[in-house]
């Protein structure tokens, strides 16, 4: 799977969405180095941030990970945050952002793994990463969302993420084409081409 | 398993695993999520504010075992090559004490 578009810097792009009263109160309260803010927002967005980054990389020690990282981001960079995007669309964009590279990362480390143990130079017997299941996916009676998770991982990374946003987030046509930093028919598209793809998978 | 089993083919079988995957319970991270998050950014930003006086402190450790090694190694080297005779060369007013 090709992993090779990449998010531009969050702070410079969204374009729609402009920050709620409750969220820019809360910004402008970061700014101000308030530790009491920075609980509010974690305690606000830490559920979305860690269910899409889980989404995306179906381990949920993997998602808390990138979803520790995304708040750290943010404290340590709030200063630059200049409100011309929701406070939400910055989140979704680090949280994705972020959750790719630990893709990228994580195989890349598989496939090293994989060439090291072919030159015969780990003397240790090489283990799958295990695929931990969605939490979602475990109730009994929920195989057909299983499935479509499952086959959810071998979509495009855009196409993922825009699907992961759309219909598990339940975010707008707009919202996502604010994260994704694109046009809403451009959304539209990803959306269809994934539904496309999953349908396929599925057959 | 095969996934011959489903197969949403229509527009209304779509919609509704769709509409099952949004009824499913969300996943949450576990409790304390934010203790942890505020330990890690305690534990990033610490090595930050302690960078400095490492880079401090390696060449004051050193010049510190410098002038150490020059005072144990380098005082017994005159010492033993000056002989004697040298402490007899000092004026008077000093040998007087």
């Amino acid at each position: 799977m090709a992993f090779s578009f990449s998010l531009p810097l969050a702070l410079e792009l969204p374009r729609c969405s402009p920050v709620s009263p409750a969220d820019a109160e809360l910004v402008a309260q970061l700014q101000q180095g308030s530790e009491a803010a920075f609980r509010t927002l974690v305690k606000r967005y830490q559920n979305r941030i860690y269910q899409t980054a889980l989404s995306l990389l179906r381990s949920p020690q993997e998602a808390e990970d990138v979803a520790q990282e995304v708040f750290i981001e943010v404290y340590q960079t709030i200063a630059g945050f200049r409100g011309e995007a929701a406070l939400s669309t910055w989140l979704y964009q680090l949280a994705t952002s972020r959750a790719l590279r630990h893709r990228r990362w994580a195989t890349a480390k598989k496939r090293f793994a994989h060439f090291t143990s072919l030159l015969g130079l780990e003397n240790q017997v090489l283990h799958e990463v295990p695929d931990h299941a969605h939490p979602q996916a475990l109730l009994e009676g929920e195989q057909q969302v299983k499935r479509l998770l499952d086959h959810l991982g071998r979509l495009p990374a855009k196409q993922q993420i825009a699907f992961t946003l759309r219909h598990e987030q339940e975010l707008s046509y707009e919202e996502i084409a604010a994260v994704l930093a694109t046009t809403v028919p451009a959304v539209e598209s990803l959306l269809f081409r994934a539904r496309q793809k999953l349908h396929h998978l599925l057959a | 398993m095969s996934d011959s089993a489903f197969r949403p083919g229509s527009d209304e079988e779509w919609e509704a695993l769709l509409r099952q995957l949004r009824l499913q319970p969300k996943a949450e991270p576990l409790p304390f999520f934010y203790g942890r998050v505020h330990a890690r950014l305690l534990a990033t930003s610490l090595p930050a504010k302690a960078l400095l006086p490492k880079w401090l402190w390696r060449p004051a450790y050193a010049a510190v075992l410098g002038a150490l090694i020059l005072a144990v190694s380098g005082d017994g080297a005159v010492a033993a090559t000056a002989g004697p005779s040298h402490r007899t060369s000092f004026p008077a007013h000093q040998l007087a004490h």
